[in-house]
C-alpha cells in the first residue's frame, strides 16, 4: 500500500458478510475492506468462497446478513446494475460474454450508447471500443466477429475493456491471467500497476502465487467460508500464505515477517 | 502497418458477412426454384392475382413468426400463438357483437394476446417453468378460453366494417365497361399484407437499432452474460412474450376479419408454421440467432409451397410430410453453414 493511502478512508468495507446455501454456510462472517490505490488478493482452495464473497459485492448474489459500505455509506447492492452504479466493475472468471454479438456489443452491454432518439449507436460504440481494445491489445483487428469466433487472449481483453472504460473506482478481478498466455499475462499485470496508480481498489481473486507476491499490497485468505487472516504482503512469504490457504492457520511461533528483518 | 491492419479487418468482416448471408442466399434460392418449379407445373401459379394471394394466406403466419422469432432468439419458443390468436379473434367478435366500435374492439384482441403473453413471460421469468411447458399450458388455456366463451360455435354476421382489414385492399384499380360490369385492372394490395410489411420494418428495426433489440439477441446468447452486464434480462423476455402475444392476437383479428367470422377453432397448429417459418429463415432455437428478413423469407417459403402444391393437387396430408422435410432440411443447411 502507498503511503497515501493509509490516510485516506476505506473506498469499499464488507462487513460481517454472510452467505448460506441450504445447509453450506458458504460465506460465514467475512470483513474485509480495500483503500484507494490498493491490490488485495483474494485467496483460498476452491469452494473456500472467495468468488462467492466477490460475487455478493458485483452484484450477482444477495448476501444474507451483513454490511457493504461504499466509500463510508452502507449500500444495497442488489443487482449488478446497482454495483455499477456505485463504481464497481468486475471481471468473471467465466467473462461473461454474449458470444453471438460483436466487441463492441459486448462492451457496452447493458449501457449501450444511444443517439438522442434513444437509438443504438453503433458507429460510436465501434469507435470507442476500437480505440479502446487497441489500447489493451494492439493486434486486436476483428471487431465485427462475434466474440465467439475469437482467441481466448482476445475475449479477456473485451471483458477488461468493458471493466475498465466505465468510471471504474472498486474492480473485482477473477482469475483474470487464467486463460492468457506470458505477454497477455505481464499486460494485465501492468494494467493492474496503471490503475493502482489512479488510484483504484482491486481486488485480485488469484491462484498464481507470482502475480499475488508481485501485485498485491495486502492479501486475504479464505479458508470453509471464514477469514482466517489480511494481512500486508510484507508480512507473509509465500509459505504462511500456503499454510493459510490450505490449513486456514499461520504456524504457531509466526511473527511478521518484516518485523524479523527489521529487528 | 496500420494500412494493412484496416485490410485485414474488412476482410474479416467481409467473410462474416458472407457466412451469414449463405444461410438467407440459400433460402432465397430455394424460394426461386420453388417458383419456377410451380410456374412450370402450373400456368394460372405466376399471375398477378395467384402472387397477391399468396401474400395474403403468408400475412397471418408471417405475423406469427415474427413474434415467434423474438422469442426464439430469447432463447425461448411460443407454442401457444395459434391459441391466442383463436382467442383473440374470439374476444373481438365478442367485442363487436356487445356493440364495441369495430377498430377498438380489434385494439381489444391484440390486447388480449399481448396479456397472454404477458403471461407466458411472467410464468417462464417468474417461476422458473420452461418456455416449451409455460406456452404448451397456455396453449391448452387460451384455446380452452376461447371455446368455453363461445360455446365452440363461430360468431357470424359481424358487420361488413369487420371484414374489412382482412379483405380490402390498397391501390385497387376498378374500370367500367362498356356492358355495364366493372373490370378489376389490379386487384389492390390487400391490407393484411400492407400490415405484415409495417410489422416486419418495426420489428427488423427494434432488433437491429434499439437496445431491448440488443439485449433479445444477448439474453439468447447468454442469460447469465447479459445479466452480469446489468441487462435486465426478466423484463427482455417478458417484452419478448409479450410482443408474440400481441402479434398473435393481431393476427387472430386479421383472420377473422377476412372470414368475418370469429372462429374459436382457427389457428390449430400454426404455432408449428410460425416456429417453420423462423427457423427456414437462419434462427437457431439454441437462441442467440434469428432475424426478420430470414423469418418472412421462411414464412413465404411455406406460403409458396402450401399455394403451388394446393394447385398442383396435392393433398393436405402430403403437403405436411414435404412442410416436415423443408423445416429438417433448412436445419441441416444451417449445421453445415456453422460447421465450415
Amino acid at each position: 500500500m502507498n503511503q497515501t493511502a493509509k490516510d485516506q478512508a476505506p473506498l469499499v468495507e464488507l462487513i460481517g458478510i454472510e452467505k448460506r446455501f441450504g445447509g453450506l454456510h458458504a460465506v460465514n462472517g467475512v470483513s474485509v475492506d480495500l483503500m484507494p490505490g490498493e491490490v488485495v488478493g483474494v485467496l483460498g482452495h476452491n469452494g473456500a468462497g472467495k468468488s462467492c464473497l466477490m460475487r455478493m459485492l458485483s452484484g450477482a448474489m444477495l448476501p444474507n446478513a451483513g454490511t457493504i459500505r461504499v466509500n463510508g455509506r452502507p449500500v444495497q447492492i442488489a443487482s449488478p446494475q446497482d454495483a455499477r452504479d456505485h463504481g464497481i466493475e468486475t471481471i468473471y472468471q467465466t467473462l461473461a460474454l454474449a458470444d453471438h454479438l460483436d466487441a463492441p456489443a459486448n462492451l457496452f452491454l447493458g449501457r449501450e450508447l444511444k443517439d438522442r432518439f434513444g437509438n443504438l449507436d453503433d458507429k460510436r460504440m465501434m469507435s470507442e471500443a476500437r480505440e479502446v481494445l487497441r489500447r489493451l491489445n494492439p493486434n486486436f483487428t476483428n471487431l465485427a466477429d462475434p466474440v465467439a469466433s475469437l482467441s481466448g487472449g482476445q475475449r479477456q481483453v473485451i471483458a477488461i475493456a468493458r471493466a475498465i472504460y466505465f468510471d471504474v473506482r472498486i474492480l473485482i478481478m477473477d482469475e483474470p491471467t487464467a486463460a492468457l498466455g506470458p505477454s497477455e499475462t505481464a499486460m494485465v499485470a501492468d494494467l493492474i500497476k496503471t490503475l493502482r496508480a489512479e488510484g483504484i481498489g482491486i481486488f485480485l481473486v488469484s491462484h498464481d502465487m507470482h502475480d499475488v507476491f508481485d501485485l498485491c499490497d495486502r492479501v486475504m485468505v479464505m479458508n470453509k467460508g471464514r477469514n482466517v487472516g489480511t494481512h500486508p504482503i510484507h508480512d507473509v512469504n509465500k509459505d504462511d500464505v500456503l499454510g493459510l490457504i490450505i490449513k486456514g492457520a499461520l504456524p504457531d511461533d509466526w511473527t511478521p515477517r518484516h518485523l524479523e528483518v527489521a529487528g | 502497418m496500420a494500412e494493412l491492419v484496416q485490410r485485414l479487418r474488412r476482410a474479416g468482416s467481409s467473410a462474416r458477412l458472407s457466412k451469414e448471408a449463405f444461410h438467407k442466399l440459400s433460402a432465397v434460392l430455394t424460394m426461386l426454384i420453388l417458383i419456377v418449379v410451380f410456374s412450370i407445373g402450373n400456368g394460372a401459379f405466376l399471375s398477378v392475382n395467384n402472387g397477391l394471394t399468396i401474400l395474403l394466406q403468408t400475412a397471418v403466419i408471417g405475423l406469427l413468426g415474427i413474434g415467434m422469432t423474438m422469442v426464439i432468439i430469447t432463447g425461448g419458443i411460443d407454442l401457444s400463438v395459434g391459441s391466442v390468436l383463436a382467442l383473440s379473434g374470439t374476444v373481438t367478435g365478442m367485442l363487436v357483437k356487445a356493440g364495441v366500435p369495430v377498430v377498438p374492439a380489434m385494439l381489444g384482441g391484440v390486447a388480449t394476446g399481448a396479456i397472454c403473453g404477458a403471461i407466458n413471460g411472467l410464468i417462464v421469468t417468474k417461476m422458473r417453468i420452461t418456455p416449451f411447458v409455460a406456452t404448451l399450458g397456455m396453449m391448452l388455456i387460451a384455446r380452452g378460453t376461447a371455446l368455453q366463451l363461445t360455446g365452440a360455435a363461430p360468431i357470424s354476421q359481424l358487420g361488413e366494417a369487420f371484414g374489412v382489414l382482412g379483405n380490402g385492399s390498397l391501390f385497387r384499380v376498378v374500370e367500367m365497361q362498356a356492358n355495364g360490369f366493372p373490370r378489376v385492372v389490379f386487384p389492390g394490395i390487400p391490407y393484411p399484407v400492407i400490415l405484415l410489411a409495417i410489422v416486419a420494418v418495426l420489428a427488423s428495426f427494434l432488433l437491429r437499432r434499439r437496445p431491448l433489440g440488443r439485449h433479445i439477441y444477448a439474453t439468447g446468447s447468454s442469460e447469465e452474460a447479459a445479466r452480469l452486464s446489468g441487462v435486465n434480462t426478466d423484463r427482455t423476455k417478458i417484452l419478448a412474450y409479450v410482443m408474440s402475444g400481441g402479434l398473435a392476437g393481431l393476427a387472430g383479428v386479421v383472420l377473422m376479419s377476412r372470414l368475418i367470422t370469429a372462429q374459436p377453432n382457427e389457428g390449430v397448429m400454426y404455432e408449428l408454421d410460425a416456429i417453420a417459418a423462423a427457423v427456414i429463415g437462419g434462427a437457431s432455437l439454441m437462441g442467440g440467432v434469428g432475424n426478420i428478413s430470414g423469418t418472412m423469407i421462411g414464412a413465404f417459403i411455406i406460403g409458396i409451397l402450401r399455394n403451388g402444391l394446393n394447385m398442383s393437387g396435392v393433398s393436405s396430408f402430403v403437403q405436411q410430410i414435404i412442410i416436415g422435410v423443408v423445416v429438417i432440411l433448412a436445419v441441416y443447411v444451417d449445421q453445415l453453414r456453422s460447421r465450415r
